[in-house]
């Protein structure tokens, strides 16, 4: 952990003017280059709750707060992802197991699990698939942003999402999510969440990279004798299904992805646009059939 | 592990501060796994009654121009009153349903972004397109209609022959796109059973567009044209009535679909959809059947009900829809792995 990057040694006093160039090199290991694809790695087995990722997240992208009440049903006050949440930690105090109480389940991190959600930037983006007017595109990162000057509100991202993420605010009409700070990164800075985050439970990088350091981290997890632990949202894990390919925001969890509100085997809808198409016109065809049919003989009649 | 009952805690600001959530009762089929605190795990869609009507109203329009065309072409010369009304109503619906459309829209001044590309993966982008070509050529079919009508009736405008095709084309398109609007998202109730919910969208479309010209006929003097009319509301109805049965089956297999059997929208659909949509007029269009002189009284209660169905069907399918959306087992058990 003391290593230091070479680079860092150019700027050893702190007094800076500007920009350090291609920062994301000395803070994540990895140089932005437009082209490459990028995510997050979020290993939930290093999470502490901090909420330092939901901040920073909220600070650098001027989003408004929300609901200020508590829930009142767990440690959870931030509820879920929306409009102006684009981080959201959750917290899931594990206090019985299979009709086991707590004092007897194998103890492994004081049987709490914390996760930091964010926009999982799919391989195949339902969102953006379902998008109308162009305004949710793929960027030269291979992430996911939605172009607040194009959308129109017509709200079909929402439901087309398969993660609770995108959400159209009444604040301004507009369809809201993480950019993976798409704003940053163009300036060679790694995401603000990940950046914050103190226990590098979030890691930003090309995501070649990252899949092959989660797989490391699973095995090192087995062999310590964590055997629940397993990827979500690599390719052909969990998450990653029904024709979404990758998650470039994917997760190392421990316990059942319901438990973190993540479905385990979600699919992408525009798989469902032909079946649909096909049936509703074959039936109308039918119908269209029968009733000129029906209209021919009565004419029939007529003559 | 959290085995939360669903409660569907209420997220947006607006959902906490607005309307009370009533639970639904547990069902054998139900969902037993986990889930985070009972959470919704998805987001419904922001859409508002605009859109229902709107489904309503593509419907109706683009059957009724299928109709309108099939009397045109096929159709005696005692239909020409079958071709005229087919061609207003489906020029009325775009021209009201487009406005609906756009007041959903929560930027609405940038209603003309859907034009913007074409995406081939979004039936929203898809119907787009097709509510263009069908207002554009269903406006052409209707202007030809007016000049025929002020030259006495007896003129065939070419310009509304030629029209009333891509119209007749784009109308099919307007009948069943609604229906892969909804499966292609996430929602369960809707991502469920894409083809059952695209048949159903299609046949109540042809009996709405059929219930409403036989009204027309009605009032305009033209009972023989009523008559088939009725006949296929008849056949539309009765299919409606299978596939919605058919759907009903598979939604209870599946473990979805249970704020459309149960709760507020769960009556609606039963009572609205399915009684007063199907059943009335099956029951009014079967008598006619049978009797040996036709009841008018008969044949205009059957399309009214089919008429309030349809709209109801609409209403219900959507507002349950967001429903399955907030409760997380119904999304669960649809993505859940088999042997799970």
């Amino acid at each position: 952990m003391t290593a230091v990057h070479p680079r860092a040694l150019e700027y050893v006093d702190s007094e800076l003017d500007g920009v350090i160039p291609d920062e994301s090199e000395l803070t994540a290991g990895t140089r932005i280059e437009p082209g490459k694809s990028y995510g997050f790695f979020t290993d939930t087995t290093l999470c502490i709750g901090c909420k330092a990722c939901e901040v920073a997240c909220k600070e650098w992208n001027a989003l408004p707060a929300d609901d200020m009440r508590l829930t009142g049903m767990s440690y959870d006050n931030t509820g879920g992802l929306g409009a102006n949440t684009w981080r959201h930690v959750a917290f899931i105090e594990q206090i019985s197991r299979n009709g086991e109480r707590a004092t007897e389940m194998t103890p492994f991190q004081s049987n709490w699990l914390m996760m930091s959600d964010v926009c999982k930037h799919c391989g195949n983006a339902p969102c953006l698939e379902a998008c109308p007017t162009g305004a949710i595109f793929r960027t030269e990162f291979d992430t996911v942003v939605v172009q607040q000057d194009i959308c129109n509100g017509c709200g079909y991202c929402v439901p087309a999402c398969p993660f609770s993420v995108v959400e159209v605010s009444l604040i301004d009409g507009k369809a809201h999510k993480c950019t993976l700070c798409y704003d940053r990164m163009k300036g060679g800075l790694e995401p603000a969440c990940a950046k914050a985050c103190p226990t590098d439970s979030i890691q930003f990088g090309e995501l070649s990279d990252l899949q092959e350091r989660a797989e490391r981290r699973v095995d090192q997890l087995h062999g310590q004798g964590a055997a629940s632990a397993y990827l979500y949202g690599a390719p052909g894990g969990p998450g990653a299904t029904g024709g979404l390919e990758r998650l470039h925001a994917f997760f190392l969890l421990t316990d059942e992805p319901e438990v973190y509100n993540l479905p385990e085997a979600p699919s992408r809808p525009a798989n469902r646009v032909a079946p649909s198409l096909a049936s509703g016109l074959a039936t109308i065809a039918g119908l269209g059939l029968a009733a000129a049919a029906l209209l021919a003989f009565a004419g029939r009649d007529e003559r | 592990m959290i085995r939360a009952p669903e409660t569907g805690r209420p997220r947006s600001p607006a959902a906490l501060f607005g309307r009370h959530r009533e639970r639904l009762p547990a069902e054998p089929e139900d969902y037993r796994g986990p889930t985070y605190y009972g959470q919704p795990a998805l987001k419904p869609s922001p859409w508002t009654w605009e859109v229902a009507t709107y489904m309503f109203l593509a419907g109706l329009g683009g059957s009724a121009q299928i109709l309108a065309t099939a009397a045109d072409l096929l159709g005696g010369p005692g239909a020409r009153s079958v071709v005229r009304h087919g061609r207003y109503l489906a020029v009325a619906s775009s021209v009201l349903g487009a406005p609906l459309l756009i007041s959903d829209l929560k930027t609405p001044g940038r209603w003309y972004n859907m034009l913007r590309i074409f995406r081939p993966t979004s039936p929203m982008s898809i119907g787009s397109y097709i509510l263009t070509t069908f207002g554009g050529a269903s406006a052409l079919a209707a202007a030809g209609q007016v000049l025929a009508d002020r030259a006495g009736g007896r003129d065939h405008s070419m310009l509304a022959r030629v029209a009333q095709i891509p119209a007749a084309l784009a109308g099919a398109g307007m009948s069943t796109y609604t229906a892969a609007l909804l499966s292609a998202t996430s929602t369960p109730l809707w991502a469920a059973e894409p083809r059952l919910l695209a048949a159903r969208f299609a046949c109540s479309a042809m009996a709405t567009g059929a219930a409403a010209l036989s009204l027309a006929e009605q009032s305009d003097g033209g009972p023989a044209n009523s008559r088939t009319l009725d006949q296929v509301a008849l056949a539309a109805t009765a299919a409606e009535l299978a596939i919605s049965v058919a759907s009903d089956r598979r939604q209870r297999e599946r473990g979805v679909g249970r704020p459309l059997r149960q709760g507020g929208w769960g009556a609606a659909h039963m009572l609205g959809a399915i009684g007063l949509g199907a059943g009335l007029p099956l029951a009014c269009y079967g008598l006619n059947l049978v009797r040996r002189r036709r009841s008018r009284a008969l044949s205009v209660a059957a399309s009214l009900a089919v008429l309030a169905g349809g709209m109801i069907m609409r209403h219900a399918v959507l507002h349950a829809g967001q429903r399955s959306a907030e409760l997380p087992g119904e999304y669960f058990r649809l993505t859940r792995s088999a042997g799970r």
